[in-house]
């Protein structure tokens, strides 16, 4: 559904992603896992059209998207969950949710798309005026992730949705990524926690300083003793 | 109680203030505004739950309060002040009704007004608006029966109300700050000068120009809006700045225009010098020597707008203009409310809060801000068409900085993305700059002729620099800087805020009483 094929992203003359491809299939949970400054959140942002490759290709369906701003990358059914949340601070938790649907005019699916989120996040019904900025961080994931749902994508991705988050709290938005994509939604979920994303994803890539170096299904991922010992902190 | 008592104080004094300037009929005028402003001061407070009738009465001892401080400071202006500044007081058969008019007229329309927050929801905005209407609508002729004369002035002030409309999506809604916004009130001013002036021999329908203003004035929202908006923040500030500087030097130069059609002009003699031809061709010039804005001089006079029954609009008669302002902002209030609400308006307020996360939801902010920018100008296209029209004359330094400050302070002072702040903000202002300077410094004027420049005649040097420096007009950017600076400092969300934009601000209050209540 989703490809990439070798995308080379540049910050200024840094090389943060060296010729990265990946696919993901209809109706998977993939995951990309690496650690800090690997090049995880660029390739999120490359592919929803925030950065721009300077080489290679990403096809959804087939359709290049390297070309196309933002905006119309929504359009095509892609939403993201952002590192660091992005929630609009001052307006409320609906405000923030209908900006999820902003590229969206049919009345009728927005409407049983908020009621879609209110199922899986029952906090946000119950904050639903309470303005952004004053929501607890585990609130404010609820609320990213919501977000992006409203879009109603058939890709969503995921920039560590367990940032900063309890256990308990963590072990709850990941129940619901999987919840989610029961329902149909393809995931392309970027994780530090390797151990919890393992458990979820169909197959995972393993990126280190703008390169994959090894992809396979994640229960041989968590077999694998370079990942089990730089990722899954064994020793 | 002590709440009420300071309100009648202070409105009594405001009040009292401005009837010390202007005295005679003004304090009628002045008691029935104060009356309901009072009044709606009064209801922010009060149980809905009392009704009308006892929300009146208690209103009753605030009113008498403020109307007797009123009426003591206007009577204190005729028999004091007035004398004093070289001028006979106003006879009894004046003093007399307009004094019991005015503080009746408070007291009334205080509890009148008191009285609407005690109806139902519905028919409480029904009343208030009525209010509105009826008021609205008998100013000019009261201001006329009276002989105050202030109809004239209010009508700039309500050209201003409509440029600070224009500039309040930019700045308010959109988050740009734009500091050259008289460079498009240039434009529409312009336009309808070139249009409708016998200097060219065009003489357009002032009801059609109006509407070609409005489009050039978006349209070069959009061609200076294009390169510029890719910008963000200061830059976007500073490239306005320029942008604003430019306009009137423009229109100053604009003198001597010729536009020649390049390919038989340049390109087909060029080709020709290559093969050392010397055949001469026929250079087709199509403007020659235009002289398209006069320089300094300006444009003038300039066509009038022409009504069935009413006739031309004349200078000598402000009541057609003062209804054709007030359509002018309804139509623009009306428009501008129904772009806040749409999805524009919604992409606005994204980009305003946070212009990366507005593109992660699929806004495309440099179209979004184009929009702002474009149609932010296009109101002042209306304002231009008018203000033209009006004056019948329009020069280049009407258009320099200082008014794009002032329509900035307007926006400011009313509250950023708050409409009824800014048309609030906007009489504010611009009765301040003028109606109540000048008042102010003929009554210093007068007082220095009569007694304070005499009782300085023993120090010479004295005498002159009090003389000299007695103009409160000469400090009317300072009073402008200093309003920027107080409403900052005081009340940076104007003085009607938007909720949304009070929460904005006082974000850091709200999160810390949350962090408090989270815990405890
Ligand atoms: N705006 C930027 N300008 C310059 N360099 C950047 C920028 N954003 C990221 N980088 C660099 O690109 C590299 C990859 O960053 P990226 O944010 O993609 O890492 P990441 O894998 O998401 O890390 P983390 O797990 O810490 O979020 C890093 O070396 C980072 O310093
Ligand atoms: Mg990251």
């Amino acid at each position: 559904m989703l490809e990439l094929i070798e995308v080379h992203t540049y910050y200024g003359n840094i090389h943060a992603l060296k010729g990265v491809s990946m696919t993901v299939a209809e109706g998977e949970i993939v995951t990309v896992i690496g650690s800090n400054g690997a090049g995880k959140s660029t390739m999120l942002r490359t592919i929803h059209g925030i950065l721009r490759p300077k080489k290679g290709t990403i096809l959804l369906e087939g359709e290049a998207l390297e070309k196309l701003p933002s905006h119309k990358i929504v359009e095509r059914g892609i939403s993201q969950s952002p590192e660091g949340r992005m929630i609009f601070p001052r307006m409320t938790v609906q405000e923030n949710l209908e900006m999820g649907a902003y590229t969206r005019k049919d009345k009728a699916g927005i409407a049983q798309d908020f009621e879609w989120v209110f199922k899986l996040f029952p906090r946000l019904k119950e904050r639903i005026n309470q303005k952004g900025g004053t929501l607890s961080g585990g609130e404010q994931q609820m609320l990213a992730i919501g977000r992006a749902m409203m879009a109603h994508p058939r890709i969503m991705l995921l920039d560590e949705p367990s940032m900063g988050l309890s256990p308990i709290l963590v072990g709850q938005i990941f129940e619901t990524i999987v919840e989610l994509n029961k329902q149909g939604t393809t995931i392309l979920l970027v994780e530090q926690n390797a151990r919890m994303a393992l458990s979820i994803a169909h197959r995972g890539y393993v990126l280190q300083t703008g390169e994959i170096i090894l992809h396979d299904t994640s229960a041989k991922l968590k077999e694998d003793p370079m990942v089990q010992k730089s990722y899954l902190g064994a020793n | 109680m002590k709440a009420e008592i300071k309100l009648a104080l202070t409105m009594g004094l405001l009040g009292g203030v401005v009837v010390f300037l202007f005295g005679g009929w003004s304090v009628t005028v002045l008691g029935i505004l104060i009356g309901v402003f009072m009044g709606l001061s009064i209801g922010g407070r009060v149980n809905k739950k009392d009704g009308p009738r006892k929300l009146a009465l208690q209103s009753l001892s605030t009113a008498g309060i403020a109307a007797v401080v009123f009426i003591a400071v206007s009577l204190f202006q005729n028999y004091v002040v007035a004398p004093a500044g070289g001028q006979f007081p106003s006879e009894l058969y004046i003093v007399i009704p307009a004094n019991l008019i005015g503080g009746l007229g408070m007291i009334l329309f205080t509890a009148l007004t008191a009285a609407l927050h005690g109806l139902p929801d519905r028919q409480e905005r029904l009343g208030k608006l009525i209010l509105m209407v009826v008021l609205v609508i008998a100013f000019p002729f009261i201001d006329r029966i009276t002989g105050l004369h202030w109809s004239g002035q209010i009508i700039f002030a309500l050209i201003f109300v409509i440029l600070g409309l224009g500039l309040n999506i930019v700045v308010g809604f959109a988050g740009l700050l734009d500091f050259g916004y008289a460079a498009f009130f240039a434009i529409g001013a312009y336009t309808t000068g070139i249009l409708s002036s016998p200097q060219h021999h065009i003489f357009m329908n002032f009801w059609l120009v109006i509407w070609i203003a409005l489009g050039m004035a978006a349209l070069w929202g959009l061609i200076l809006g294009t390169p510029t908006l890719r910008l963000r923040g200061d830059y976007l500030a500073i490239v306005t700045l320029g942008c604003g500087e430019m306009m009137p030097i423009i229109f100053r130069n604009l003198t001597n225009v010729t536009i020649k059609e390049p390919l038989t002009c340049w390109i087909i003699p060029g080709i020709m010098r290559l093969f050392n031809s010397s055949a001469a061709t026929k250079c087709i010039t199509i403007i020659d020597n235009l002289d398209l804005t006069a320089g300094e001089k300006g444009i003038n006079p300039i066509g009038r707008p022409y009504l069935p029954f009413i006739g031309e609009f004349q200078s000598n008669n402000p009541i057609p203009w003062y209804f054709l302002i007030i359509l002018l902002i309804l139509l623009s209030v009306f428009l501008i409310r129904r772009l806040r609400d749409g999805r524009l308006g919604r992409a606005w307020m994204a980009c305003r809060e946070d212009q990366d996360a507005a593109v992660q939801m699929g806004i495309d902010p440099v179209h979004t801000k184009l929009t702002a920018f474009a149609l932010g100008a296009a109101f002042s296209g209306f304002a231009g068409a008018f203000y033209a029209a009006y004056i019948r004359g329009i020069f280049p330094s009407v258009f320099e900085f200082s008014t794009s400050i002032i329509v900035l302070c307007i926006v400011v002072l009313g509250g950023m993305g708050n409409i009824n702040g800014v048309i609030l903000g906007g009489i504010i202002i611009m009765g301040a700059d003028r109606l109540f300077l000048p008042a102010l410094k003929d009554l210093l004027k007068g007082l220095m002729d009569h007694t304070i420049l005499p009782a300085l005649a023993s120090n010479h040097t004295l005498q002159a620099v009090v003389a000299q420096n007695a103009n409160p007009i000469l400090y009317r950017y300072l009073l402008f800087g200093l309003t920027l600076v107080i409403m900052m400092a005081l009340r940076p969300e104007g003085i009607i805020p938007s909720a949304q934009i009070r929460a904005e601000l006082h974000a850091d209050e709200e999160t810390s009483a949350v962090e408090k209540a989270v815990k405890n």
